[in-house]
Formats: structure tokens, C-alpha cells, sequence
């Protein structure tokens, strides 16, 4: 393989090749093949079990990969974690946990700096920049469990905001969140994409994934389908996606976990 | 064993619960028996043996003539029935560390109830212990209930503040001078030999009466064990029975402190159970095997520990237990790590073959198959290996009786023929499903199929074949051999070489 | 029972401790090295505790202080000293081989993870004893130790010296390091330990290894167990890695303000605790466990977001519970 000097701006985001993961063996996403332009809200639609997370969680390194690869931005995405943001599901961690609003935000910054250095004043400079952008600041010194649900999931967009990131993934940032909140969500992926981010966001309602989204990565256990809105919102593809064609596919993956 | 199998069987016809009310009540009531069997006293207590061998002391455990021995034989014992079921429960509830706490829990209880009269009075201390134990409990939930803090810490809190309270006033009362000799410390570590018949009847009491509770109000124990929410929906008492659980683990920690000890009664609740828990998958056989194992593990700690003097008997109990418990993990025939290993073991060793037939049947397609021969070469150009390594596998094939070798050529049996065909059936149906029903581009599919087509049982891959309207190619353009094929190949009558098969 | 608890005396309950006594440095009381003993475990069990506690592990703590009990055994019957670097390597040792066990169970069978921390430790435990009782004339350990370790005697050890110059008791001065260590290593991996505590997902994310940080915690803590127990014993070590921490836990939901007022609760239960038990005449470990019980209970009573106090204030003025709702009590609707 050629070695040569890449460069983020011109290799695309994200590039996953022929990825398959299994969970206790059995498979959850099989062969996986994506490249994702730059600058796209990307949404990653499927009926549950279909491995959305697991697209996420393997692209970040947090589950283990039986085979295939994924690069961000050219570079083993181990290794590039960096340029990553993550939002991860909010029923993910301890909501009683003590500490602040601030506390969760400056954790964004965390990947910037070194294993000894504590977050300077520029650090907390940007998180409470990225509070504002959510329109949270007020809560800044809130432990985090005094938060409703819809400001619990702005606390994280905050965080992932800090981290500075080019790729963007969120898992499920709608969830449980009013009407304000999701506007508010939806008008801030809208600014990250214009400033040329790339946004992978799962999510779980099929009527605002069109409009929602520039592009959809239509996922059950494999890609059915990958690209624009308006090409791949179709009946036929939506029906593949969701209408369970692919039993056998399931099946092998049960065989294969007992067998395996 | 056989407990386990004549369970089974009742429980088949309907009526499991009542046989092992009866086979596991009527332990006790034949331990109760050969405790007051009459018998030449002995009576010297164990811990004060001194000047005996090692075999004379295997001799006097196994003859029982020792009355100060049975009480602790059976004290021990009907203590693993009381722990091995109660335990089931906790370790199927992930409440394993409830017990823990609890056991620790009791300890100022025993202390008050020897502060009662100031002498190890069984009942006294039976009565402070269960409530200490059953208060530790209710306050566990109240600090779950009321604070943010979660129920590990609520657990450990409870354990360290009761337990500490219970050492004040142990060591309170060895400051005096009447009680030096009372024995209160045994409960630490544990001493079957300080066992009394007293003791023994209240042993058999709880014990009867853990039995009888579980085995009339099982159905109760198991729904809200498995699922509150359905239980509290269908109108059980999910707190009674919660609350019931917690007095009978109070009673079954306290009758086991004297022989085991308040540090390790977590672990004669815990270790038979999460033993019995790797061999069944039901719940009623769990309790029964844990019981067994209970029994096995009290006897071992009043077998070692009376082979010489002064060995506390809980850490033998406890290691009695480990050692079941370790075989059953290693060892046992659905979940056991051995099992495992080995099954995956002879899957690789399968799968290796199965190439190696695959590759044979590649170099006979390569040529339309003339000629049955493929000589070492061949096959060892195919998988790009040495010869050596090509000879190893075809007298592997052979050694399965699904090739035959002469000098250095192969010839596969019907047998090898008929699975050879079958794998690349296999492998080629599945290419085909992930290019045109999962559309999964052609160069990657090849790679998934390498592994999927070890596993592919016969029905699916018959299932995916109509899903494929029986077609006849891959996505390469190579023909996928048909069940017509291979039955052909089955019937081909048997070609064996000059040295060949057999010999 | 009178003798049961002896007649309160103010001069030799309060005043005793703090005028010289027979410690090795006649200049110091008794009382000043057992309260500075007190502190210095209670905080350091504290510190590393609240962590324990934040990852839902309060009792591999308890695990933990029983299994170094072999390893300490072991070290002891081959390097056949009470040398404190082969009982910290043996307890090390045992510290990690519970943590592997743990895990090992856990996930190769269908085992959850809590009855595998109480088989690996009561096992360990076993042996421990086991081995004890059996080389009881060749060590001089006894399985009481473990519980019993008695604070009290602490002031009459042999004085570490430093360049020339006595310290204080040997194991005083030892844990006084392991404390001090203790906030360097918190206050170096301050970071890491917050965001693989809160959120493991985004620490690998964000390439922070969650692993080695849980086995860094476990060695830690293992460090902290045997250099406690020892003189101490572990009921100390168990009860003080849970509740300073949990007590501040219904005070504050700061971090750093939890960390702060572990510190403090230790120091008052060290000082109570050591006055109670020389009025009762009592094991002093046990007791200091009392008085930090003691706090814990009025912080319950007390606290002003989770205090039952409030709850029954709250129960008599609007006749509903305060419902509990992300930690906060709300008031019902």
C-alpha cells in the first residue's frame, strides 16, 4: 500500500470498508461499506436491532470489530479519535452523578488535553460558549440530575460541541426531548454542517428523517440504502428497510452465535 | 444425582414441588435421628482434641460415635439445605451481596442477645441476630428509597455501620471478665464444635421451616423473583414476599453463624447456588442442587476442621463449596468453560477439514473433473501451503474417513465428496443471498461466506435456495452444486486406491 | 450490668488521650498519633472510596480488604518477615488475582458480577485463614488481626526516622505517605477518573483506556487496604471506604465538595471515635466506625435535598411524599 501524506480536508470524513461486528458472536451489522462526503447532516434510520449504535460504537472503537476497518479522515479512526465528537444515548450514564452542567461540558474538552494538564481558563472559555450556543448557560453550576430531559440532552450537545470536532456522532439526540429542544437541536446541526462538520445522527422517527436530513443511511444489519433524501426516501427502500425481508439474515446470525 | 433426576421426572407430570418437599424435609428429620441415635459416648469436644493421629481422626469423623461430631455433621449440613436455598434465590435475584451485608448485619444482634443473660443462649441469640439482620435490611431499602445514594453503597454501609457496632459490644463484652470464656468470638470464624444439641434443634426448626415456606409459596418466590412489575400486576404481594425472603436469609445466616462464621455465611449462600446456577437452567432444580451442594460443602468444613486442633470450620465450608463450584464452571456439560473449549475446539478442527475438502473439490472443478485423483501438490498449490502441510491435512481427511490417499494422490470418499459439495453449496448459496437480497457488493462477500458456511444448517440453506429460485450460479458465474448432486455423489460407489482407505 | 459501659469521666475520657502517655515520643500523647492514624486511613479509604462508589463498586472495597488476606498470608510464610514490602507486593498480588477472578467468572459464564465478587473473595479469604491457622506457629498473624487490628496500640510502635530525625509511629508515617500518594495520583488522573467514572463511552471515545484504569483503581486500592489493615484492621478500611463518602454524598452534589467534606468527616469520626472508645473501653477501629456511622446518620436526618427530615416535613404539610425526581425532591404536583 502506497504511503502517502494525507490531508483531512481532502479525504472524506468518514470511510467505513467492509465492516462486521458481532456482539457475544452472534452478528449485528454485516459488511458495512460507506463513504461519507463532507459537510453532510447524515441521518441513520432502521428499526431497532438494526445495529444503528453499533455503526457508531464500532466507528469509535467502543465495541470490538470481527472484520473490516473504518478510517476518519483518511487515518485509523483509533487514531484520530481527536477530530470525534460523541454524543452518546442519555440513558447511558448516571444522571445523579456529582457534578455540574460546566463540569460535563469542560469533559468535552478532555480529549484536548494531555494525560497531566487541567482545563485552563480558554477551556472553560469555550464551554461556556458552547452552554450559550444551547442557550444553557444559566445553568452552568446545576448539578446535572436537577435538569429535565430535553436540557439533560443540550448538556450533552454541549459537550460534544466543546470537543471541537470535523465528525460528529450522535446517538439518538431526539429522544425524550420537547418540541423546543428539538428545534433547538435541529437549528444547531443545521450551523455545525454549514461551518463544514459532518454529522452522523441516528434516529428514530421516519417522518422528520426527511426533513431533517441531507442524506440517510438506510441500516438494517447491512446498508440498504446510502444517499440524498430525496433519492433514498422511497417507499420501496423504506419497505426494505423496515419490513423484515431479511429473516434469514437474522436467523444465520442466532446460528452463528451458537455455533460460533 | 439422583435427587436431580427423580426431580426432573415429578416435575414432568406436574408434580415437582411436592416431591422435593418431601425427598429435601426428610433430610432433617433423618439427621434429627442420628443425632439421638444411642451411641458410646465420647465426650470430649472437638476443638480440644489434641493427642490423636491423623488417620485415628478420619476413623472417629467416619464412625460418628462422637456426639459433639454429629451435632456438628448435622449443624453443618442443615445449614447447606437452609443456604443452598435461600442463596438460589439471592443469586438469580442479583441480590448475591444482599447476603453479604445481612450476614454482617447480624452480628450486633448476636451481641445484645448475649448480652441478654451474658451466656450463649441459643434462642436469645437466635432472636437479637434475626432482628439485627431483618433491620439491616429495612434500612438498606430506606437509604435506597430516600437518597441518591445507589444500592452497592447502601449495602456496604449497612454492612460496615451494624458490623462495627457489633465489635463495640463484642469487645465490650471480652473486657469482662465472666464472659472470657463464653466463645462469642467463634462466631467470627466459625467452630462446628461448638454446635450444641440446643443449637441442632433450632437448626432443624428454621430448616423445616425455610422448606415448607418455599416449597407451598414456590410459585410466589419465583414470579416476583423473576419479574416484580408482572408479579405486583397480577396481584402477589411482591413486598411480603420480599420481606418473607429477607427473614428466612436472616434466619439461615443465623443458624450458620456458630459453624461458619459471620465473614464467609455470604459465601455458603452464594458459591453452591451460583454452582447449582452454571448446571440447570430451572429454577426448582437449581434449589435442589444447591441444597446438595450445601450439604456437601458443610460437610467438608466439619471434616477438615476436625482433623486437627483449633481449625476454624467456616474456611473449609467455604473452600468445600469453591471446589464444587470451580468443577462446575470448568466442567459443567452446557455452560462449562472446558465444555466450551472443547466444542470450540473440535468446531476449528471441523472447519479446518471442511477447507481442506472445499480445496479438493475446487481442483477437481478447476479441471471439470476428470480424473478423481488430486495429488499432495495440487491441493498444496490450492491453499498455497507446503506439501508437508497438505500430507497433514489429507491424513486428517483420511483418519475422518473422508478421503483416501495413494502415494500422493487423494481420492474422496462418497462421504467427502458429498460434504465437500455441501460446503461449497453452502458458501455459494450464501455469496449469492448477500449480493442480491442484502446487496452487498460481490468483492465482499466472499470473506463472510468463508465463515458463514460452517454453520448453515440444512434447513436454511434449503430456505435460502427458494429464496433464490433455485439458481444455478454465484455471483462469480461458478455453478452451485444442487441437492441432486450431492445425493448423486453419495451413491457413487466407492473408489478405493491400492493403499487406500481402510488401511 | 454496670460494668457494661463504665461511668462517663471527663479527665479520663477527654483529657487523658492528649496528655503524654507511653508512646515512643514521651512528648506526645497517645491520642494524637490514634486520632492522626484514624485520619489519615479514613481519608485515604475515603478518597479512593467516593470513586468506588461513583462506578457502582462500593462493595469490590469490601472484596478487596478480605482477599489481600492470602496474599498477605503468602508473603509472609516465604519472605518470613512482617516487612512491609512483601506484604504490600503479596496484598498487590491478591488485589489484582480478585479483580482477574471477578472478571474471569463474570465473563465466561452465566454468573452476574456480584455473586463472582463473592465468590472470589470469600474463597480468597478462606485460604487466607486457612493458611494462617494452619502455619499458626510459623506466622505471626492471627485471623483476628484482619477484623481486630487494633488502632489503640498504634503510639507504642517503634518511631520511623528519617534522616536521623523521629517521625512518629512506623505505620502512622506510612500511611501518611499513602495518603498523600492517594491525592497526587486523584489529583493527576483527576480527569481520566471523572470521565471514565461518568462516562466510559465517551472516555474510549475519547481514547482514555477504561480498563487500565479500572485495574489502576483495584491496585490502588489495594495498596490502600493493606497498608490500613494491618494496623488497623479492615472493618476500618471497609466501612471508611463507603461512609465519609456517602455522607457527603447527601450533602452536596459537588465532586470536589464531596472530596473536601470525605476529608472532614474523617477527621471529626477519627477524633469522636477515638474519645468513645476510650470511654468504652471498646476495639477503637470499631468505634471510629461508630462515630462516622453516627454522622452519616444525622447527615440523613438532616440534609436539605434528601434529608428524612424534610421528607416527614414534606409529609405533614401536603399530605404526599416528596416525590424524589433526578435526584431532587420536588414537590408533588
Amino acid at each position: 500500500m502506497e504511503v502517502k501524506q494525507v490531508n483531512f480536508d481532502d479525504s472524506p470524513p468518514l470511510e467505513v470498508h467492509d465492516l462486521t461486528v458481532a456482539y457475544h458472536r452472534k452478528p449485528v451489522l454485516w459488511g458495512i461499506d460507506l463513504v461519507v462526503p463532507k459537510g453532510k447532516l447524515v441521518g441513520i434510520v432502521g428499526p431497532n436491532g438494526a445495529g444503528k449504535s453499533t455503526l457508531i460504537k464500532a466507528a469509535l472503537g467502543l465495541v470490538p470489530v470481527s472484520s473490516g476497518w473504518v478510517k476518519i479522515g483518511g487515518v485509523p479512526a483509533r487514531k484520530n479519535l481527536k477530530r470525534v465528537g460523541y454524543v452518546p444515548q442519555r440513558e447511558s450514564v448516571d444522571w445523579d452523578f456529582p457534578v455540574t452542567v460546566m463540569d460535563v461540558v469542560l469533559m468535552g474538552r478532555y480529549g484536548h488535553l494531555g494525560m497531566i494538564k487541567r482545563p485552563a481558563a480558554r477551556d472553560k472559555e469555550i464551554a461556556r460558549e458552547c452552554l450559550e450556543k444551547v442557550k444553557m448557560l444559566p445553568f452552568a453550576n446545576r448539578q446535572i440530575a436537577n435538569l429535565s430531559g430535553g436540557q439533560q440532552q443540550r448538556v450533552f450537545l454541549a459537550r460534544a460541541l466543546a470537543q471541537e470536532s470535523d465528525l460528529y456522532f450522535m446517538d439518538e439526540p431526539f429522544a425524550g426531548v420537547d418540541a423546543a429542544t428539538e428545534a433547538a437541536i435541529i437549528a444547531l446541526l443545521h450551523e455545525l454542517k454549514d461551518r463544514g462538520k459532518t454529522l452522523m445522527v441516528v434516529h428514530h422517527d421516519l417522518p422528520t428523517a426527511r426533513n431533517y436530513f441531507d442524506m440517510l443511511l438506510l441500516l438494517n444489519m447491512r446498508v440498504v440504502a446510502f444517499g440524498p433524501t430525496e433519492q433514498v426516501f422511497t417507499y420501496e427502500l423504506l419497505q426494505e428497510t423496515y419490513g423484515g425481508r431479511l429473516t434469514i439474515l437474522s436467523e444465520v446470525a442466532e446460528a452463528v452465535r451458537q455455533r460460533g | 444425582m439422583g435427587v436431580y433426576h427423580r426431580g426432573t421426572e415429578s416435575t414432568e407430570r406436574g408434580g415437582g414441588r411436592a416431591f422435593s418437599f418431601f425427598s429435601v424435609s426428610s433430610v432433617p428429620l433423618w439427621l434429627i435421628l442420628l443425632c439421638f441415635a444411642t451411641q458410646n459416648v465420647w465426650a470430649v469436644r472437638i476443638g480440644e482434641i489434641s493427642e490423636t493421629t491423623f488417620g485415628e481422626q478420619v476413623v472417629r469423623f467416619f464412625t460418628f460415635r462422637d456426639p459433639a461430631l454429629r451435632y456438628a455433621l448435622v449443624g453443618s449440613i442443615l445449614l447447606g439445605i437452609n443456604c443452598g436455598l435461600l442463596g438460589g434465590f439471592l443469586v438469580v435475584r442479583k441480590m448475591a451481596l444482599v447476603g453479604d451485608s445481612l450476614s454482617h448485619a447480624v452480628l450486633p444482634g448476636v451481641a445484645l442477645g448475649f448480652m441478654w443473660n451474658m451466656t450463649k443462649d441459643p434462642v436469645a441469640i437466635f432472636i437479637g441476630a434475626t432482628i439485627a439482620g431483618l433491620l439491616g435490611a429495612v434500612v438498606v431499602n430506606l437509604i435506597k428509597e430516600t437518597t441518591l445514594l445507589k444500592e452497592d453503597t447502601a449495602l456496604g454501609l449497612v454492612l460496615a455501620a451494624f458490623f462495627a457496632a457489633g465489635m463495640v459490644l463484642i469487645t465490650i463484652i471480652q473486657r469482662l471478665e465472666t464472659a472470657n470464656k463464653s466463645g462469642v468470638d467463634k462466631y467470627l470464624f466459625g467452630q462446628a464444635a461448638a454446635i450444641s444439641l440446643e443449637d441442632v434443634k433450632l437448626m432443624s426448626a428454621v430448616t423445616a421451616l425455610s422448606v415448607a415456606a418455599i416449597t407451598i409459596f414456590y410459585k410466589g418466590f419465583l414470579v416476583t423473583s423473576f419479574d416484580a412489575g408482572f408479579a405486583r400486576a397480577t396481584g402477589f404481594p411482591v413486598r411480603v414476599f420480599h420481606y418473607a425472603l429477607m427473614l428466612l436469609l436472616a434466619f439461615s445466616v443465623v443458624i450458620s453463624l456458630q459453624a461458619v462464621g459471620v465473614v464467609l455465611v455470604s459465601a455458603m449462600l452464594i458459591t453452591p447456588a451460583a454452582a447449582a446456577y452454571m448446571l440447570t437452567d430451572r429454577m426448582h432444580r437449581l434449589l435442589v442442587l444447591a441444597s446438595v451442594f450445601g450439604i456437601f460443602a458443610g460437610a467438608c468444613g466439619a471434616f477438615f476442621s476436625f482433623l486437627r486442633p483449633n481449625l476454624p470450620t467456616g474456611p473449609f465450608m467455604v473452600l468445600g463449596a469453591s471446589a464444587v463450584f470451580v468443577g462446575a464452571f470448568l466442567f459443567g456439560p452446557k455452560h462449562g468453560v472446558v465444555v466450551r473449549w472443547w466444542m470450540h475446539r473440535s468446531r476449528a478442527h471441523r472447519t479446518k477439514r471442511e477447507n481442506t475438502l472445499k480445496s479438493i473439490f475446487h481442483v477437481l472443478e478447476a479441471r471439470n473433473f476428470h480424473g478423481e485423483g488430486v495429488t499432495l501438490a495440487e491441493l498444496a498449490e490450492r491453499r498455497r501451503e507446503t506439501i508437508e502441510e497438505a500430507r497433514q491435512q489429507a491424513a486428517n481427511l483420511r483418519a475422518h474417513g473422508q478421503a483416501t490417499l495413494n502415494e500422493d494422490t487423494m481420492y474422496l470418499t462418497p462421504d467427502g465428496m458429498q460434504r465437500a459439495m455441501a460446503i461449497v453449496r453452502n458458501h455459494r448459496l450464501w455469496e449469492l443471498y448477500l449480493t442480491n437480497a442484502a446487496q452487498i457488493a460481490v468483492d465482499h462477500v466472499h470473506e463472510d461466506a468463508e465463515k458463514i458456511e460452517h454453520v448453515l444448517g440444512e434447513d436454511v440453506v434449503r430456505e435460502l435456495e427458494r429464496r433464490l429460485d433455485f439458481a444455478q450460479k454465484d455471483p462469480h458465474g461458478r455453478v452451485i452444486p444442487s441437492v441432486a448432486d450431492i445425493r448423486k455423489a453419495a451413491a457413487a460407489p466407492e473408489r478405493v486406491g491400492a493403499t487406500g482407505y481402510g488401511n | 450490668m454496670p460494668d457494661l459501659i463504665p461511668t462517663f469521666s471527663w479527665a479520663d475520657v477527654v483529657l487523658a488521650p492528649w496528655q503524654g502517655g507511653f508512646s515512643a515520643d514521651p512528648a506526645t500523647p497517645m491520642g494524637f498519633w490514634q486520632v492522626l492514624m484514624g485520619f489519615f486511613v479514613g481519608s485515604a479509604c475515603g478518597l479512593v472510596g467516593n470513586y468506588l462508589m461513583l462506578r457502582r463498586m462500593a462493595l469490590v472495597g469490601d472484596a478487596i480488604s478480605h482477599s489481600v488476606l492470602p496474599g498477605i498470608a503468602i508473603a509472609f510464610l516465604v519472605s518470613g518477615s512482617r516487612g512491609s514490602a512483601a506484604m504490600f507486593v503479596g496484598a498487590l498480588l491478591a488485589g489484582v488475582v480478585t479483580t482477574v477472578i471477578i472478571e474471569a467468572i463474570h465473563r465466561n459464564s452465566r454468573i452476574k458480577q456480584d455473586a463472582a465478587i463473592g465468590i472470589a473473595f470469600t474463597s480468597l479469604f478462606a485460604i487466607g485463614v486457612i493458611l494462617i491457622s494452619v502455619f499458626a506457629g510459623q506466622v505471626d498473624l492471627d485471623q483476628e488481626c484482619v477484623l481486630y487490628g487494633e488502632i489503640g496500640t498504634v503510639p507504642l510502635e517503634e518511631s520511623a526516622t528519617i534522616a536521623g530525625k523521629a517521625l512518629g509511629p512506623t505505620s502512622v508515617v506510612r500511611m501518611g505517605g499513602v495518603l498523600v500518594m492517594t491525592v497526587l495520583l486523584i489529583g493527576v488522573f483527576y480527569k481520566e477518573l471523572l470521565v471514565s467514572s461518568f462516562d466510559p463511552g465517551l472516555a474510549s471515545s475519547m481514547g482514555i483506556n477504561a480498563t487500565a484504569m479500572h485495574y489502576g483503581l483495584m491496585s490502588w486500592l489495594s495498596v490502600v487496604v493493606v497498608s490500613a489493615f494491618e494496623s488497623v484492621g479492615a472493618i476500618l478500611v471497609i466501612a471508611m471506604l463507603i461512609l465519609p463518602g456517602a455522607t457527603a454524598r447527601l450533602l452536596t452534589n459537588r465532586l470536589g465538595v464531596i472530596m473536601l467534606m470525605t476529608v472532614v468527616h474523617c477527621a471529626v469520626s477519627s477524633v469522636i471515635g477515638v474519645h468513645l472508645a476510650y470511654w468504652l473501653e471498646c476495639s477503637m477501629a470499631a468505634a471510629i466506625v461508630v462515630a462516622a456511622t453516627g454522622l452519616f446518620v444525622l447527615a440523613w436526618i438532616f440534609s436539605p435535598s434528601q434529608g428524612l427530615l424534610r421528607r416527614a416535613f414534606h409529609k405533614f404539610f401536603t399530605s404526599g411524599e416528596p416525590v424524589i425526581e433526578n435526584g431532587v425532591s420536588v414537590k408533588p404536583a
